[in-house]
Parts: structure tokens; C-alpha cells; sequence
């Protein structure tokens, strides 16, 4: 049985690929206004 | 190009039947969770008993997966995925935030009107899960109007039973109370997006509690110390809760077991039809107050007739959920979602498809020097404040608790067993 390819390499590092992810600022969006919704209502 | 290959139906069915005992065994465990804490009387800040419950959080977050399958494996899922180490400590951050909350809008409005706005947060669930993980895609219109008529039935079964539940008056401003409890739902709907990108990139739920607890533990101390006047004001407040440390500390420890099958649910029957099904906590919450503390004594017949009501909608509402599985197409769908989070973050595809299909074809087995360690410190922990805990000076019916601990304990017998025979916890 012929060995499987390796994958194919990320075209970035997963940290730019992550920053690059518009579903990575839904939560941290929502985690900033959070923080700040806390602040006023505490 | 050719797609992954779709999943065997016997096996699909099998994922999805454990993804369902999974919820239905959370919700058991997470309503369960408010039982020790009924030994804490009044005169604690809630914000130190929410710190302390997360305490005894993060202790059997990092014991038990050590338990249960061994922390190599959490190394592992790092190696391959590293990305999600950040998206779960992002999980744990939204967490504590969303809880603080909870806390100001009961405070201001009462538990009555505030939970179900941020109960709503199932909802949100259904929403992210169709929006940007392709759930319900593919599923046909029966499947889909039960998932959503359900969660929308669980919904208003809760508002019954909340307002049921003994609640304390509120004594604030209502639009502060309104917004920091539609926040908190905001804030947990949208923590559903890391479950699912985690789980769809294949990180096993047990890594990915690891470190949501460090965001969880980190952003609850920044949280206590703030409000409870820095790191000095948290010790004091840690010192005065000494004889009820060990109650808080237990019921994060039962809350733990519950968030462990909710993550499950997640990963085998997605956010849309896993959280609502959880969200059957509240019914187990009530059942504890009720047969075990007996809170409802002398209530009048519309309070009961509200739970009754409130239960069996919600029921009715978690059976729907229940029986409307993933259908083939739509897992395909789960798939494709899946492949592109690998193409993206360069994870090799057979990892992520085996992953998703329950397999762990790179999994470790035993446990190593650390992992006994690692849980013979959380013991210690355990029994070093279960020495200066005080038993709860309050009605407590021997029977009944003995009834539920039973259900508990069949639950966790039997969703941990079809876990470990379907996927070995993977």
C-alpha cells in the first residue's frame, strides 16, 4: 500500500491564519463588549 | 475534487444516539451542580462564590481528563491543532464574563426576568451552529422545524419554571438588570462558536476543557479581584468561606461532569441540537430544589401548576430536539465545514475526518507519572477542605437526594459508556 501524502503545507503560520479568520473576531469582539457592558452595569 | 467520504449511516447514528444521551446526561449533571451550593448561606459576595465554584472548576478540569484518558493526548491535539489553544482560552475568558454577569442582573431584576433572556442563549447557538458551521444544512424542513420548534419550546418552558422558582426581589435599575442579562446570553451563545470550531477541527473535548478553564480561572480572578477589592480583599473573602469551601468546590466539581457531556454533545450532535438539550438542567435544578429542599412547601396550585406545565414543555421541546438527528447530507455538509477549517489552519485532513467520525487513531493510552499526580493533588485539595466543612444547617430529604444521586449515577454509567464504546472519549 503506497504511503499517504503529507498534507500540504499552510500557506501562513496558524497565529496569521487565526488573525486572518473572521469568525476569530465574532468572539473577541463580543468578549471586548462584554468586558465593557460589565463595566457599566457592576 | 473529491470530497471526504461520507460517513457510514450505522456509524452516523451511533455518533448522533451518544451526542443525545450526552445532552440529556449534561443537563442531569449541570442541574445537579446547584445542589451543594444550597449549603451556602447567605453573607458571601456571589461574585467569591462564583470564584470559588470556578476554583473547584478548574480543579476537575484538569483531574479528570488526567482520569479519564491521560494528559499526552492533550499534547497531541496541541501539536496538531495550536490554534484552538487560543480559541478555548477565548471560550473560558467569555465564561466568566457572561457569569459576572448573571450575577449584576439578578441583582437588578431577579432571577424570574433575567434567566430566560439569558437562556435565550441556546437560540444564539442555533443561529452560529446554521450561520457558520453549515448545521441544519442539508437536514430537510422536518428536521429543522424540530430542532428550532424545540429549542423554541425548551424556551418557553423555561420561563415557566422560572417563574416558579423562588427568587429574591430585585433591587436595581431594570435596563441595567435587561442588559447585563442579554449579555450574558449573548456572551455564552457566542462561546458555542470555539466549541464547534474546535471540535469540528477534531480536538478531543477533553484537551479543549483544559484550557478553557485557564482562560475561565484567569479571567475570573482578574473578575473577584476587581470586585472584590484586589488580590487582598479575595483572600479575606476566601478565609470567611472556609467552612463552605468544600460545597462550593463540589458543586463545580459535579458542574465539571456535566460540562464534560455537554462538550460531547457539541462535538457529536453540534451546538444547535447540544446546547438546548443541556439547557435541560433547569428541569433537574428544580427537581433538586424541590424533592430534596423542599422549596416549594405551602406554594399555591398555579406555582405547581407551573412547574408541571414548565416541565413537560420543556420535555416535549427536548424530545423533538432528540428525535431530529443529522441526516447524511447534512453531516456532509459538518464535513465540508470541517475541511476547510483544515485547509485554513493546515491540519491534515485525515486527522480532522477521523476526528469527526469519532475515530483517534493516535491515541494514547495510560496514564503517565504526572496524570496520577496531577489528580492526587486535586484529591488532596478535596479532602484538605472537606476536613473544615461544616454539614448545611438546612431541610434536606434523605430519600429523594438518594432517588436523583441514583438517576445521576445511571446517567454517567450510561452516557460514559456509550462514549467509551462509540469513540473511546475521542
Amino acid at each position: 500500500m503506497p504511503d499517504r501524502p503529507d498534507p500540504p503545507a499552510p500557506a501562513l503560520p496558524w497565529w496569521r491564519a487565526m488573525l486572518g479568520d473572521v469568525q476569530f473576531w465574532i468572539p473577541v469582539t463580543v468578549l471586548v463588549a462584554g468586558l465593557l457592558l460589565l463595566g457599566w452595569v457592576a | 475534487m473529491t470530497g471526504p467520504a461520507p460517513v457510514p449511516a450505522a456509524r452516523l447514528r451511533q455518533l448522533q444516539a451518544v451526542g443525545v444521551l450526552s445532552g440529556f446526561a449534561a443537563g442531569a449533571w449541570l442541574g445537579a451542580a446547584e445542589a451543594p451550593t444550597k449549603a451556602v448561606v447567605l453573607g458571601i459576595p456571589p461574585v467569591a462564590i462564583s470564584f470559588l465554584m470556578v476554583l473547584g472548576v478548574f480543579l476537575a478540569r484538569w483531574s479528570l481528563p488526567a482520569l479519564i484518558r491521560g494528559t499526552a493526548n492533550v499534547g497531541v491535539d496541541v501539536r496538531r491543532a495550536p490554534h484552538l489553544v487560543v480559541w478555548a482560552l477565548i471560550a473560558g475568558c467569555l465564561w466568566a464574563v457572561a457569569n459576572t454577569l448573571t450575577i449584576f442582573a439578578i441583582r437588578d431584576i431577579g432571577l424570574s426576568i433575567a434567566f430566560p433572556l439569558w437562556n435565550a442563549n441556546s437560540l444564539l447557538g442555533i443561529v452560529w451552529g446554521a450561520l457558520l458551521f453549515s448545521e441544519l444544512r442539508g437536514a430537510g424542513r422536518a428536521r429543522w422545524l424540530g430542532v428550532a420548534g424545540g429549542a423554541t419550546l425548551m424556551f418557553g418552558g423555561a420561563v415557566l419554571l422560572t417563574l416558579a422558582s423562588p427568587s429574591q426581589a430585585p433591587a436595581g435599575s431594570a435596563v441595567r438588570g435587561v442588559a447585563a442579562a442579554l449579555g450574558a446570553g449573548v456572551l455564552w451563545g457566542t462561546m458555542y462558536i470555539p466549541y464547534r470550531k474546535a471540535y469540528l477541527t477534531g480536538m478531543n473535548p477533553l484537551s479543549f476543557i483544559t484550557f478553557f478553564t485557564v482562560g475561565e480561572l484567569g479571567m475570573m480572578t482578574a473578575l473577584a479581584f476587581t470586585y472584590l477589592g484586589g488580590p487582598v480583599g479575595a483572600w479575606r473573602e476566601l478565609a470567611d468561606a472556609r467552612a463552605v469551601l468544600f460545597w462550593l468546590l463540589l458543586g463545580g466539581f459535579v458542574w465539571v461532569v456535566g460540562d464534560l457531556f455537554q462538550q460531547y454533545a457539541a462535538k457529536y450532535v453540534g451546538i444547535g441540537r447540544g446546547i438546548p438539550l443541556s439547557n435541560t438542567n433547569q428541569v433537574w435544578g428544580l427537581l433538586w430544589g424541590i424533592l430534596v429542599f423542599g422549596e416549594l412547601a405551602g406554594a399555591n396550585q398555579t406555582t405547581y401548576g407551573l412547574v408541571v406545565g414548565g416541565s413537560l414543555v420543556m420535555a416535549l421541546g427536548a424530545a423533538a430536539i432528540a428525535l431530529s438527528p443529522a441526516p447524511g447530507a447534512e453531516h456532509r455538509h459538518w464535513q465540508e465545514a470541517a475541511q476547510r477549517e483544515a485547509a485554513r489552519y493546515g491540519v491534515d485532513p485525515s486527522y480532522v475526518g477521523a476526528r469527526l467520525s469519532g475515530d483517534d487513531p493516535e491515541a494514547r493510552r495510560g496514564r503517565t507519572v504526572w496524570d496520577w499526580l496531577i489528580v492526587a493533588a486535586a484529591t488532596a485539595v478535596f479532602a484538605g477542605v472537606a476536613t473544615s466543612a461544616q454539614p448545611p444547617q438546612l431541610a434536606f430529604h434523605h430519600g429523594w437526594a438518594a432517588g436523583l444521586v441514583l438517576a445521576l449515577l445511571a446517567l454517567l454509567g450510561a452516557g460514559g459508556w456509550a462514549l467509551w464504546r462509540a469513540t473511546r472519549f475521542g
